[in-house]
C-alpha cells in the first residue's frame, strides 16, 4: 500500500493546475508576472537534477527496451519484440490481470466504502474527529514495509486471522497453505492489505469534502422530498466529485505501481499468483538478466499509467461538466 | 434531540470506532507480538497480552537486524535530502510563481510529468548511470535520486503556496529596493513558512519510507525499510523478533507524525479540500 | 490539459531528448578475462596492506566457521584485511552480476554454479580463469574432476562443464532423506531399500497419523529438491547430467515420460497428504526446526541442515533416496557446494587465490565438517563418530559419489530455470498443473534457452 503524499498532491496538482490553465489564459490573476530571465537561474538547479535522473533515464530506457540485453554483454537489436511480449508473454499478461484484480481492493472498495461512510457521518457533528483522523491515517503514514510485515503475521496459518476464524467455528475457511501461501487467497489477501491502507485516506478526504457541501443543498433536496438514497446520489456524490477524481486517479496509479508489499509479503508467489508488472520489472532486471524486457515493461507500465490517468480525468471531467 | 437522531449518532460512532479499530489492530497486534518471549512453544495469538513482557526482543532485533547501520543510513540520507529538496523546491517554485519567462509552461509541465512517471520506467538505465558514476552502495545515490524525484512535487507545492501571496507583498518589497533574491528570503519565505514546514515533513516521510531505491542501489548501506525486509526474510520463524523489527522501523515516522500531525494532514488533504 | 501549443512544445522537447539519447547499443564491449600467470610463490604477496572484499551466502554455523577462518587468515597474513559481505542466497543472486560489473566490486565471490549465475558472469568476462592458480596450488589433484567440471566454462561462457576453471571448492553437498529413528521404529519400519518401500513407508506413517514428510515450500526452492530426488530415481542419470549441462542443446527435451512420471508421483504424494499440512505457506527454516523437534518421519533436503539437527545427534539418520530396484546404484542430487571465484576486476588476484586456497584447505574442511559440509578431498576420510546423523550423511555422499550417481542441481540448466521450476512445482503440488502441463511448461523454458544459444 503506498499512497505517497506527493503523488496525492501531484494529482491534486494536476487537477488544480488544469483548472487554472483552462481559464488562466484569459484571466491573469497571477502575481506580477514580471518578465525575468533570472528565473532560469532559480529553476536550473532543480531542473538539471530532475532531468538528469528522470527524463534522461526515461529516454535511455526507451533505447534499452529495443534490445535483447542481459545487462552485461553487448545487446542485440530486438526491434519492438520486447513490447510484443506484452501480448504474448503469459507472465506479463497475468501480471496485468492481477493488477486489475487488485484495483478492486485498492481503488473501488475504498472509494465505495469511504463514500458510504462519509455520507452517513455527514449527518452529524463528530466529536473527537481529530483523534479518529489520526488513527485512520496511521496505515498510510507508517512505512509500508513495516505494515506489510505486520500483515504477513496476521495472515499466518497460526496468525490472528486464522485464530479468530477457528475460534468462531469457521476454521474450515482457513486455507491449508495459509492466506498468503494459497493460490486462491494470496492475491485477495494482498488486496485487503491495500484496502486497509487506502480506506482511511478516502474516508477522511470525503469527510472533509462533505463538510464543504452547503447545507442548503441538502435542505433543498429534502424539501423536494428526497430520501437518504436520493440525497446521496443527488447531493453528496456530485458534491464530492473533485475528491473522487483525486482518489480515483491516485489509487489507480498506486495500484499499477504496486511493489513493496508484493516483495515483502509474497515475492510474487505462490507460483506466480501475485506477480505484478512492477515486480516483474525488478525480477527481470536483477534475477533473470532480461534487462531489455525489464526496460520495455517499465516503459509500458508508464504508458499505461499515463493512459489510465488521462482516461480517469477525462471521465470525471465529463461527469463534472454534465452537472 | 429526538431518538432517531440519537440512534444515528450512536450508529455513526460505532461505525467510526470499528473503522478505527480495524485501522489500528494490526499495528497494536504486532506490537504485542513483539513482546512475546521467543523460542519454541511461544505463539503470539494476537488477541491476548504476552505472558511476560520480553522487552529484550528489541535489543536482540536491533542487533541481529543490524538496525544501527540501517538507521544511520536512513538518517544521513534524510539529513541531506530533506534540506536539499526543500531549498531547490522553494527557489524554483518562487520563480514559477512570480516570474514570466519563455518556456515556463513547458518546463513546469515537465516537472508535473515527474509526478506520474513510475520509478519502474527509469530504474533500469538509472542503475547503469549510477554505477557509471561510481555511486552504487553510497549515501549519495539515495540522496541524489530521492531529491531528484521529490523536487517535482516540491516545486508544484511551493509554486501554489507562493501564488497565494498577495500582490501587495511583492510590490512593497520592490519599493523597498529589494532584488528578487532578497524578496524571496525576506518576504516570501516567511509568508510561506507553513507550506515549507509541511513540505519538510512530507520529504522526511518519503525519505524514511523509501524502499525500492534502497533495494536496488545499496548493498551494505541499507535503509531502515530495506534492512527490515532483509531481516524479516531471514527470521521468518521468529514472529516476536520480526515484529520488534517492524516496530523499530515504524517508530521514527510515528514520532514525526504525532508531532507534526497538522502538517501531515494538511499535506495530504489541503489540495483536495481547496478544490 | 494544457493548451495545444504547450502540448506540442512538450512533445517536441521529449522528442529532442529522445533523438539525442537513442540509438546506442547498451552494454559496450566485453573483454574476456585472461588467466593471470601462476604466482612465483604461493601465498599472499607482502606488498603492503591489502583489503580483500569477500561476498558470501553462508548462514548459521557455517557462517561462524567462516568468521573464524577469516580471522585466522588475517593472522597468517597480517597485511591482509578481509571485508566480509554476507547476504542470503536470494539477495546475493540479485546483487552479484550487476554489482560485479561496476567499480568497487568484490575480490572473491561465492557464486552459484550453472547458467543463471556463474555462466552469466563468465560470459560477461567478470570472473578470472583460475587454471594457473589451480596448477600452482595443486587444486586439480585435490578433488575429483567432477567437482571441477561444474565450475568449468568455455572462456566465452557459451559451453558449460568444459574449458577453464572459474570457481573452486572442496566441500560437497548431497540431497537425500533424513529420518527420525524413533518414529521409524515406532512404526515398525526399517530404512527402505527400494523406492516402492519408501512409498509404502509414507503410507504407513500417514495411516499412523504421523507427518510422512516434513516440508515447507513458501521459499520455493525446497520444492526443487523434493522433485529432483524422485526424478533421479526415474530418469537416467546421464540424461539428467546432459540436460543440465546443455551439452546436446535442444536435442534433449524435458518433456519425457520419466519426467512426467516423476511429476505425477510428486503430485500424488501431495494429494495423499504425505507432506506437512499447509506446506505452501510455511517457511523452510520452520520446517527444519519442526523436524528437529520430532515432527515428521522423513525430511527430504540437503546436508546443510546437519548443524540444525546437531552433527553428533544419534536420533536422526540419513540415506540417499532408494533406487527403483534393490541393489541398483544410488543416485542423488548434489555435488560441489558453492565455489569461490575471483572477480576479474580484483586488484589483488594473487591474494584472492591464496584466500581461496585457505578456505579449501584441510584445516578449513576440518572446521566445516561438523556443520554438515562434506569434504571432497581425494583420499581424505573424515573422522566422524559412527551412528551420528553426520556419519550417515558423509557415508551417503561417499557411496553415491563412488557409484558416480551424483546429479547436478537442475536449476543450473537455463538462466530462468530456477524461476520456472520453482513456480511450476508450486503449482503442480496443488493441482493447478497436471504432470503433462508441468513438463511442457518447463520444456518451453528449456527449449527457449537452448535454441537461443549461439
Amino acid at each position: 500500500m503506498e499512497i505517497r503524499p506527493e503523488v496525492v498532491e501531484g494529482s491534486v496538482a494536476s487537477v488544480d493546475a488544469r483548472r487554472r490553465w483552462t481559464r488562466g489564459g484569459r484571466k491573469q490573476e497571477r502575481l506580477p508576472g514580471e518578465a525575468r530571465r533570472i528565473a532560469y537561474v532559480y529553476i536550473a538547479p532543480a531542473f538539471i537534477l530532475y532531468a538528469a535522473f528522470n527524463l534522461v533515464p526515461l529516454v535511455q530506457g526507451v533505447n534499452i527496451s529495443f534490445y535483447n540485453w542481459d545487462g552485461i554483454t553487448p545487446g542485440t537489436w530486438a526491434g519492438v519484440s520486447n513490447y510484443g511480449d506484452f501480448f504474448t508473454d503469459p507472465l506479463i499478461r497475468e501480471g496485468y490481470v492481477h493488477v486489475l484484480q487488485l484495483m478492486i481492493f485498492y481503488a473501488f472498495l475504498p472509494i465505495v466504502l469511504g463514500l458510504f461512510l462519509a455520507a452517513l457521518l455527514s449527518r452529524i457533528r463528530i466529536r473527537g474527529l481529530t483523534a479518529f483522523r489520526l488513527v485512520l491515517f496511521l496505515p498510510l503514514v507508517i512505512t509500508d514495509v513495516a505494515t506489510a510485515v505486520a500483515w504477513t503475521w496476521v495472515y499466518d496459518v497460526n496468525g490472528p486471522l486464522s485464530t479468530f476464524l477457528r475460534a468462531v467455528g469457521l476454521g474450515s475457511l482457513v486455507p491449508a497453505q495459509g492466506w498468503l501461501g494459497s493460490f486462491n487467497t494470496a492475491l485477495p489477501a494482498v488486496g485487503v492489505f491495500g484496502l486497509w491502507g487506502a480506506f482511511g485516506f478516502c474516508l477522511i478526504l470525503f469527510l472533509a469534502g462533505v463538510m464543504k457541501i452547503p447545507a442548503s443543498l441538502y435542505e433543498a433536496a429534502r424539501v423536494d422530498g428526497a430520501n437518504a438514497i436520493h440525497e446521496f446520489f443527488a447531493v453528496t456524490v456530485p458534491g464530492l466529485r473533485y475528491e473522487l477524481q483525486v482518489v480515483l486517479v491516485l489509487s489507480l496509479i498506486d495500484t499499477l505501481g504496486t511493489f513493496d508489499e508484493i516483495y515483502v509479503m509474497t515475492s510474487g508467489g505462490p507460483g506466480t499468483a501475485t506477480s505484478v508488472p512492477a515486480y516483474l520489472v525488478w525480477r527481470r532486471m536483477f534475477q533473470t538478466a532480461q534487462v531489455g524486457s525489464a526496460a520495455a515493461l517499465g516503459i509500458t507500465l508508464m504508458l499505461i499509467i499515463f493512459a489510465v490517468t488521462w482516461a480517469a480525468n477525462k471521465l470525471m471531467d465529463r461527469w463534472s461538466d454534465d452537472e | 434531540m429526538n431518538t432517531s437522531s440519537r440512534t444515528t449518532v450512536i450508529v455513526n460512532y460505532v461505525l467510526l470506532t470499528i473503522c478505527a479499530l480495524i485501522a489500528i489492530y494490526p499495528l497494536v497486534g504486532v506490537f504485542l507480538a513483539s513482546l512475546y518471549p521467543t523460542g519454541p512453544g511461544s505463539q503470539p495469538s494476537g488477541f491476548s497480552l504476552p505472558p511476560t513482557y520480553a522487552w529484550h526482543n528489541y535489543v536482540t532485533a536491533w542487533e541481529q537486524g543490524k538496525f544501527a547501520s540501517s538507521f544511520q543510513t536512513s538518517f544521513i540520507v534524510a539529513a541531506v535530502m530533506v534540506p536539499a529538496s526543500v531549498i531547490l523546491s522553494v527557489v524554483a517554485g518562487y520563480a514559477f510563481a512570480t516570474m514570466r519567462f519563455r518556456g515556463s509552461q513547458v518546463i513546469f509541465w515537465l516537472f508535473i510529468l515527474g509526478l506520474i512517471i513510475p520509478t519502474e520506467a527509469t530504474i533500469v538505465p538509472l542503475y547503469y548511470d549510477v554505477r557509471a558514476m561510481g555511486l552504487l552502495d553510497t549515501y549519495w545515490a539515495l540522496i541524489i535520486l530521492e531529491t531528484s524525484g521529490e523536487v517535482a512535487f516540491g516545486i508544484f507545492w511551493m509554486r501554489a503556496a507562493f501564488m497565494a501571496a498577495p500582490k501587495s507583498l511583492l510590490e512593497a518589497a520592490r519599493i523597498d529596493g529589494a532584488n528578487s533574491w532578497q524578496t524571496l528570503w525576506r518576504v516570501m519565505v516567511p509568508f510561506a513558512r507553513p507550506a515549507i514546514l509541511t513540505l519538510t515533513v512530507l520529504c522526511f516521510a518519503d525519505s524514511w519510507n523509501e524502499f525500492f531505491l534502497a533495494l536496488v542501489f545499496t548493498i551494505n548501506k541499507m535503509t531502515a525499510p530495506a534492512g527490515l525486509a532483509s531481516f524479516s526474510g531471514r527470521y521468518t520463524q521468529d514472529i516476536a523478533l520480526v515484529s520488534a523489527g517492524a516496530v523499530i522501523v515504524a517508530i521514527p515516522i510515528l514520532v514525526v507524525f504525532i508531532f507534526f500531525q497538522r502538517e501531515f494532514l494538511r499535506g495530504m488533504l489541503t489540495g483536495a479540500v481547496k478544490g | 490539459m494544457a493548451s495545444s501549443g504547450v502540448r506540442i512544445k512538450i512533445a517536441l522537447t521529449v522528442v529532442a531528448i529522445a533523438v539525442v539519447g537513442v540509438a546506442c547499443t547498451p552494454g559496450g564491449s566485453v573483454t574476456q578475462a585472461t588467466a593471470p600467470p601462476a604466482p612465483a610463490v604461493t601465498g599472499v604477496p607482502d606488498t603492503g596492506p591489502i583489503t580483500l572484499t569477500v561476498w558470501d551466502q553462508e548462514s548459521g554455523q557455517v557462517s561462524k566457521v567462516w568468521d573464524q577462518l577469516n580471522a585466522d587468515f588475517e593472522q597468517k597474513y597480517p597485511n591482509v584485511t578481509i571485508k566480509r559481505i554476507n547476504r542470503d542466497f536470494g539477495e546475493l543472486k540479485t546483487l552479484l552480476a550487476l554489482a560485479m560489473s561496476g567499480p568497487n566490486g568484490p575480490d572473491v565471490v561465492e557464486a552459484n554454479q550453472g547458467w543463471p549465475d556463474m555462466g552469466h558472469l563468465v560470459k560477461a568476462g567478470l570472473l578470472l580463469p583460475l587454471d594457473n592458480y589451480a596448477q600452482a596450488y595443486g587444486w586439480n589433484t585435490r578433488v575429483s574432476p567432477n567437482v571441477l567440471r561444474v565450475s568449468s566454462w568455455s572462456p566465452d561462457g557459451k559451453e558449460f562443464g568444459t574449458g577453464s576453471l572459474y570457481g573452486y571448492t572442496t566441500m560437497g553437498e548431497i540431497v537425500g532423506v533424513y529420518y527420525n529413528k524413533q518414529i521409524l521404529s515406532d512404526l515398525g519400519l526399517s530404512v527402505p531399500t527400494t523406492f516402492t518401500d519408501f512409498e509404502q513407508d509414507l503410507e504407513t506413517a500417514k495411516q499412523a497419523g504421523q507427518i510422512p514428510i516434513q516440508f515447507a515450500n513458501n521459499d520455493a526452492f525446497p520444492g526443487i529438491h523434493e522433485f529432483a530426488t524422485i526424478q533421479d530415481q526415474m530418469a537416467p542419470t546421464s540424461y539428467l547430467t546432459d540436460l543440465i549441462f546443455g551439452t546436446q542443446r535442444d536435442q534433449l527435451s524435458f518433456d519425457t515420460p520419466e519426467n512426467t512420471q516423476a511429476a505425477a508421483t510428486l503430485q500424488d504424494w501431495a494429494n495423499n497428504g504425505y507432506f506437512t499440512p499447509g506446506f505452501g505457506g510455511a517457511g523452510y527454516d520452520d520446517s527444519v526446526s519442526n523436524f528437529a523437534k520430532g515432527q515428521g518421519l522423513f525430511m527430504i533436503t540437503g546436508n546443510w541442515i546437519v548443524a540444525n539437527l546437531g552433527a553428533d545427534n544419534k536420533n536422526f539418520g540419513f540415506f540417499p533416496m532408494p533406487p527403483a530396484n534393490a541393489g541398483d546404484p544410488p543416485v542423488a542430487t548434489g555435488g560441489a557446494g558453492f565455489p569461490l571465484a575471483i572477480a576479474a576486476g580484483s586488484d589483488h588476484p594473487d591474494a584472492a587465490a591464496a584466500y581461496i586456497d585457505w578456505m579449501t584447505s584441510d584445516h578449513a574442511s576440518d572446521l566445516l565438517l561438523p556443520t554438515g559440509e562434506i569434504p571432497l578431498h581425494n583420499g581424505k576420510t573424515p573422522t566422524v563418530e559412527p551412528g551420528t546423523v553426520l556419519a550417515d550423511v558423509v557415508n551417503a555422499a561417499r557411496t553415491v559419489g563412488d557409484a558416480n550417481g551424483i546429479v547436478p542441481y537442475e536449476d543450473w540448466a537455463t538462466p530462468t530455470f530456477y524461476d520456472t521450476l520453482t513456480s511450476s512445482i508450486q503449482e503442480l503440488m496443488v493441482n493447478r498443473l497436471t504432470p503433462d502441463q508441468f513438463v511442457r511448461n518447463v520444456e518451453a523454458d528449456y527449449k527457449d534457452f537452448q535454441t537461443s544459444r549461439p
